[in-house]
C-alpha cells in the first residue's frame, strides 16, 4: 500500500525536479523560439558543462558553484564557434539541414566525451549539498533546494532580459521578422549568433547542476535533448515561463510513476504525454499557435 | 551491385573480411530504406534504430517461443515494424516541422526501454542467446547453409538489398513516388494539386519501416544473439543518416554506396586510430558534408549530367 506521504514526498521531489527540468530545457526552448532552429546537440553542450564542473572538482577541489562560470563560458564557447564555423553557413537553408547538422555535432561531442574521459557515470558529490533538509515532515536535500532556486533565477532573468532590455528587443524582432528587422538596422547575423551562443551557456551552467542532482555521462545528453524538446511543446513554443509549468507536470508526472509502477516506466511517461500533446494541442499549453 | 557480387572473391571469401561486410550490406540496404523516407519524400528519421530493433526482436520471438518458421517470421517482422510506425507517424505527420523528427528519435529511446523492461518477452538487459539461424535452402544443385557459411550469409544479405532496391526504385517512379517527390518540393503546393499529403508520407514511412524491420530480423539470425543495446543500437540510427549524406540524398543507389564506402573506412581506419571513440568521425563527416557537400558523393555527378543534358 502507498502512503499518503510517500505521495507528498514524490510529489513535491517531482515538484522540484521539474523546476530543474525547466533550467535544463531553456537553452533549446531559447534557441528554437528565436531562430527556429532545433538544436540536437542541446544535450551534449549540457554534458560537456557537467565535466567541465566535475574535473575542477576533481583535479582542483574547485567548488561545483564557483565552477558554473567556467562550465557556462565553455558551453557558450563550444557553441558559439559551432554556430560561427558551420551553422552559419547555412543558416537560410531548409529546416532539415541544420537539424542534421546539429545531430551530427550531438554524434561528434558524444563520441568525443567518451574518447576522452571514458563512459563511466559521473557523479558531482559535495557533502553539504546532500545534507537534509526537513519541511512538514517532507525531506529534501540543500542541493536540491540550490538547484531548484537557479532555475527560478536563470528562467526568470532570460525572460526579463528578453521583455525589458535592448538586445532583448532585437532578439524578439529578428526572431518575429528576420528581413525586417535588418531593414530597421538590426545586425541579424549577430543577434543569431548571440541567441545561439546564449543557448550554449545557458545549457552549460544547467550540466553541473544535472550532474549534481544525479548524474552525467557521455550519452546522457540525448536523454536531454528529448526531455527539453517535449517540455518546449508542451509549453508552446516561445513561451518561456511557461517552460516551468511544463517542467513541474512533467517531473511530478515522472515521480509519481516512479511511485506507482515502475522505475523503468519513468521515461514512457515522458513520450506518452509527447504524443497526447501533439494529438490533442500541438501548440501548446501556453503557445499561440505556430 | 557488380562490385557488391565482387567483394567476396576480392577478399578470397575470407571468413573474417566478409564477416565485417555482412554488417555493412545490411547497413546498405537500411539506407535506401532510411532514403525512402529521407531523401525521396524529404521526412528525416533519427530513429530508425526503433525498427531495425523490432524487427529483430519481433523475428526472434516468434522463432523462439511460438516455433514459426524463420522465414516467415522475417515477413511477419517487417509487417510489425510498419504497423508500429504508424503509431508514431499518424500524429506527428498531421503537424509541420521536425515534430516527427523530434518524436521518433524519443520512440527508438522507448522501445529501448521497453526492449530492457519486458523481461517475460525479451529477456531484459541479459539478451536472447542461440537464437535459430536460417534453416538451409536446396536450390536445385545448389545447398544453402547458414548456420557456418558466412559466404552465404553474405549473398542472401546482398540478395535483400537488391530487392530492396528494386522495391523503392518503381516505388520511386510510381504515382506514390511521383507524389512524395511533391511532398518533399513544397507540401502546400503538393496539397494543392491534390496530393494526399499525410497518407503520402505514411506510406514511405511505412515501406521504409517495412525494409528496416525485415533487414533486422535477418540480422538476429545472422548474428544469433540479442540485447537491447545491440538491437536498439543508435548506431542503426546514425549511419543510415551518414551513409545517405555522404552517398547522395538525391539518389537511389547513393545511400547504399555511401554506407559501404563509410563502414570500410571505420573498420580499416578509424577504428585503429581511436579505439573507443571512432563514432566520432561519423558526426564530424555529417557536419561537414552538409555544409560543403549538401549532394553527397553520387549526387554531384548525376546533377551535372542532368544539367549537361538541359544545355
Amino acid at each position: 500500500m502507498i502512503s499518503l506521504a510517500s505521495i507528498a514526498q514524490s510529489f513535491l521531489s517531482g515538484l522540484a525536479e521539474g523546476v530543474d527540468y525547466s533550467l535544463y530545457c531553456l537553452g533549446l526552448a531559447f534557441v528554437f523560439g528565436i531562430m527556429r532552429i532545433i538544436n540536437l546537440a542541446h544535450g551534449e553542450f549540457l554534458v560537456l558543462g557537467g565535466y567541465v564542473a566535475y574535473w575542477l572538482l576533481v583535479i582542483w577541489g574547485v567548488n561545483p558553484i564557483l565552477a558554473m562560470p567556467v562550465a557556462a563560458a565553455t558551453a557558450g564557447g563550444t557553441a558559439f564557434l559551432s554556430y560561427r564555423i558551420f551553422l552559419q553557413r547555412i543558416r537560410t537553408t531548409s529546416d532539415l539541414n541544420t537539424l542534421i547538422l546539429t545531430f551530427g555535432l550531438s554524434v561528434f561531442l558524444a563520441n568525443l566525451f567518451i574518447e576522452c574521459w571514458t563512459a563511466d557515470i559521473r557523479n558531482i558529490g559535495v557533502d553539504w549539498l546532500e545534507h537534509p533538509v526537513a519541511l512538514y515532515g517532507i525531506y529534501m536535500s540543500v542541493g536540491e533546494i540550490f538547484t531548484l532556486v537557479i532555475s527560478l533565477v536563470a528562467v526568470f532573468s532570460l525572460h526579463f532580459f528578453l521583455t525589458r532590455s535592448k538586445t532583448g528587443l532585437a532578439i524578439r524582432v529578428t526572431a518575429i521578422d528576420r528581413d525586417a528587422a535588418g531593414l530597421a538596422g538590426i545586425n541579424v547575423n549577430r543577434v543569431d549568433l548571440m541567441a545561439f551562443s546564449i543557448g550554449g551557456v545557458l545549457a552549460g551552467l544547467s550540466g553541473p547542476l544535472l550532474g549534481m542532482v544525479s548524474h552525467i555521462s557521455p550519452g546522457a545528453g540525448l536523454a536531454v535533448t528529448i526531455k527539453a524538446f517535449i517540455l518546449t511543446v508542451l509549453a508552446g513554443v516561445g513561451s518561456l515561463l511557461g517552460l516551468v509549468v511544463a517542467g513541474m507536470i512533467l517531473g511530478v508526472g515522472e515521480a509519481l510513476t516512479v511511485t506507482f509502477t515502475n522505475a523503468s516506466y519513468r521515461e514512457l511517461f515522458g513520450f506518452t504525454l509527447f504524443l497526447m500533446i501533439l494529438l490533442i494541442r500541438p501548440r501548446g499549453l501556453f503557445g499561440k499557435g505556430l | 551491385m557488380g562490385i557488391v557480387l565482387a567483394i567476396p572473391f576480392m577478399l578470397s571469401f575470407d571468413p573474417y573480411y566478409i564477416s565485417i561486410f555482412i554488417p555493412a550490406i545490411i547497413l546498405g540496404a537500411v539506407s535506401i530504406a532510411w532514403n525512402l523516407l529521407a531523401g525521396i519524400c524529404g521526412q528525416v528519421s533519427f530513429g530508425h534504430a526503433a525498427f531495425f530493433g523490432i524487427g529483430a526482436y519481433a523475428s526472434a520471438i516468434l522463432v523462439m517461443k511460438a516455433d514459426w518458421s524463420p522465414y516467415f517470421a522475417i515477413l511477419a517482422a517487417g509487417l510489425c515494424g510498419a504497423l508500429s510506425s504508424l503509431i508514431i507517424g499518424l500524429p506527428a505527420f498531421r503537424l509541420r516541422g521536425a515534430y516527427f523528427a523530434l518524436l521518433i528519435l524519443g520512440f527508438a529511446e522507448v522501445m529501448k526501454l521497453l526492449a530492457m523492461n519486458l523481461t517475460w518477452l525479451t529477456e531484459g538487459s541479459q539478451g536472447i542467446f542461440n537464437i535459430p539461424s536460417l534453416p538451409p535452402i536446396q536450390l536445385g544443385g545448389l545447398n544453402l547453409e547458414f548456420f557456418i557459411s558466412r559466404t552465404t550469409n553474405y549473398y542472401v544479405a546482398s540478395f535483400l538489398m537488391f530487392v530492396i532496391y528494386l522495391a523503392v526504385y518503381f516505388l520511386r517512379w510510381s504515382n506514390t513516388g511521383l507524389a512524395m517527390a511533391a511532398v518533399h518540393g513544397n507540401e502546400d503546393t503538393a496539397a494543392g494539386i491534390g496530393v494526399p499529403v499525410v497518407r503520402t508520407k505514411a506510406i514511405a514511412l511505412a515501406v521504409s519501416a517495412l525494409c528496416t524491420s525485415m533487414m533486422g530480423a535477418f540480422y538476429a539470425h545472422y548474428i544469433r544473439f540479442l540485447s537491447p543495446d545491440s538491437a536498439f543500437d543508435a548506431y542503426w540510427s546514425v549511419m543510415p543518416i551518414v551513409g545517405s549524406l555522404f552517398g547522395g540524398m538525391t539518389t537511389i543507389i547513393g545511400p547504399m554506396a555511401g554506407a559501404l564506402v563509410i563502414t570500410s573506412v571505420d573498420e580499416f581506419l578509424f577504428k585503429r586510430l581511436f579505439e573507443t571513440g571512432h563514432k566520432m568521425f561519423f558526426g564530424l563527416l555529417l557536419v561537414l558534408v552538409i555544409v560543403w557537400a549538401p549532394s553527397g558523393l553520387l549526387g554531384n555527378r548525376i546533377r551535372k549530367t542532368a544539367h549537361g543534358a538541359e544545355e
